[in-house]
């Protein structure tokens, strides 16, 4: 589904991503785990769009990306969620989820599209927030949101574009125990229903219980790839995010 | 009505349409302090087709508007990657060079055995058209309130509507607005051009008002007032800069005692609110606490 070859970026002398190669197949859910500063995130950012590329390509169902801006991604299909929480504090819950809906579509006459809003629509956006355990908070400005429920609101707007490539950036961040159970009960939910998933995360047991296959970097590059557990005895990992064994 | 409220009213409502037009700007995070130069180009352009042209006044308004939504989208679209101070500054130098421009313009034609038309610094008289037709002050001043309640209405039905939330989208985070879907660059083109097309639809009123026009009615004064209003009245919905024009022109200006102490008690008023309300006395918060006060389980 997704294809990235030789992706790199450079920001001035630091090589961020470094020619990275990397598959994700249809309906998988792939782990991108790495230390700080490895460039998981930037990739994310390549992904969507939101710099050009020093280098290679972004394949998204075997045709070139590389140059579409973001707006025609999300189209496409490929919707994210933040590190940092990215919300429009302004605007209610309901709202939130509003525009985002019509992110892919919009092409039946630019009237329809921007001041539609029809039952099927909406009906559409109450069921999201149920999903999401947003439902009673539907008519709150999302800037007043609790943090949890923040959390869960950036990742009811990237589904409510309708994506079939999801692409999760450390959503646990900042959870406790049970938020974390419910996130694990809503990714494995999202793929059943079909959305493909790319998770960075650095909470180890959720990488290790919901993904299918794990991809480690370092330095801008890719380390290792393999299942949960051959990553695990891995010994270039260890050395990731361990250091050199140096002898005593 | 005593002709001082009608000439204080119809002053408001004309003014409205440049802070309206700023409002628009604000909501898509743009602030420009160079709307008094679409004001003026819709000034001029109405009154030139009026005046000179014989064109009827409803076609002159709509070629005033239709002008500066042309010059406004043209402005907007080398200044799309300005941000902030940057987007300021360039509206700002846009601004004065349209107004410099008025300064050297002349056209002018003779009509009557009088020359008519703008003549550069010393101005554009003769804008006669209200005289010409009989229209009094008090139908002048439905005229533009029935214009303004059409914005108004307009406003409403898009602030309810996606392209509205789509704009407030732009204006707190572009980069999450376009992983909305949104087409960032266009919706800001659309935006400015709107915003011109209103700020121009006020300078045709506005010349048909005064009769009288010249560049140094355009300079950048009138652009600080018209964001100023935004902020000030909020900008949680369109009848925010409508409070901020009625503080100002009707409050400050009108009451002839208060008039000396106009520009220290607006500016302080200014300075306040943006340190207590940043967002203005109707932001976001307030409109929605009114909304949920007056309708409980709205269905947006």
């Amino acid at each position: 589904m997704l294809e990235l070859r030789r992706l790199t970026k450079y920001f001035g002398g630091v090589r961020a991503v470094d020619g990275v190669d990397l598959t994700v197949a249809e309906g998988e859910i792939l782990g991108l785990i790495g230390p700080n500063g490895s460039g998981k995130s930037t990739i994310i950012n390549l992904i969507c769009g939101l710099f050009p590329l020093t280098d290679g390509e972004v394949v998204f169902r075997g045709t070139d990306i590389s140059t579409l801006p973001p707006h025609e991604r999300v189209a496409l299909g490929i919707a994210r969620t933040f590190q940092n929480i990215r919300l429009f504090g302004q605007l209610t819950v309901w709202q939130n989820l509003w525009v985002a809906q019509k992110a892919r579509g919009q092409g039946r006459g630019f009237l329809r599209g921007w001041l539609g809003g029809s039952r099927h629509d909406r009906v559409a956006i109450d069921k999201t927030l149920d999903f999401f355990d947003l439902g009673h908070k539907r008519d709150e400005l999302a800037g007043n949101l609790a943090f949890g429920e923040q959390r869960r609101l950036e990742f009811a707007r990237a589904f409510a574009a309708k994506p079939s490539l999801l692409l999760l950036d450390e959503p646990a961040a900042g959870m406790n125990a049970e938020e974390i159970d419910q996130l694990d009960a809503r990714i494995r939910q999202l793929r059943r229903e079909g959305v493909t998933i790319v998770l960075i995360e650095h909470h180890v047991e959720l990488v290790m219980s919901v993904t299918d296959r794990i991809a480690v970097l370092n330095f801008g590059q890719k380390i290792a790839e393999g299942t949960p557990a051959e990553i695990q005895t891995n010994p270039l990992v260890r050395e990731a995010y361990l250091g050199t064994q140096t002898a005593a | 009505m005593d002709d001082y409220l009608v000439g204080v009213l119809s002053n408001i409502g004309v003014v409205s349409f440049v802070a309206l037009s700023a409002y628009l700007l604000l909501l898509t995070g743009a602030i420009s302090f160079g709307q008094q130069a679409f004001f003026a180009i819709g000034a001029y352009a109405a009154g030139v087709a009026t005046a000179l042209w014989g064109w009827p006044l409803a076609a002159a308004l709509a070629l005033g508007a239709a002008v500066s939504a042309a010059a406004a989208a043209a402005v907007g679209l080398p200044t799309l990657r300005l941000h902030g101070l940057y987007f300021a500054v360039a509206t700002l130098a846009f601004a004065e060079m349209v107004r410099l421009l008025f300064e050297l313009a002349r056209y002018q034609v003779e009509i009557d055995g009088e020359l008519v038309g703008p003549n550069g610094a010393d101005g554009f008289r003769g804008i006669r058209y209200i005289f010409e037709h009989d229209l009094g002050p008090l139908q002048f001043l439905a005229l533009i309130y029935g214009l303004l309640a059409a914005v108004l209405i307009g406003f409403m039905l898009m602030e309810r509507s996606r392209l509205g939330v789509a704009l407030r989208m732009v204006g707190e985070d572009e980069v999450l607005a376009s992983l909305n879907g949104i087409a960032v660059a266009r919706l800001k083109i659309l935006a400015a051009g709107l915003a011109g097309a209103l700020a121009g639809l006020g300078g045709g009123l506005y010349a048909h008002l005064t009769t009288y026009v010249e560049p140094r009615m355009f300079d950048v004064m009138l652009g600080v007032h018209s964001l100023a209003y935004g902020l000030i009245g909020g900008l949680g919905t369109a009848f925010g800069p409508l409070v901020g024009v009625l503080i100002d022109i009707g409050l400050l200006e009108s009451i002839r005692p208060l008039a000396g102490y106009r520009m220290i008690v607006f500016g302080g008023l200014v300075a306040l609110l943006l340190i207590a309300r940043p967002r203005g006395l109707l932001d976001e918060a307030a409109v929605h606490w009114l909304q949920r006060a007056w309708r409980p389980r709205r269905r947006p």
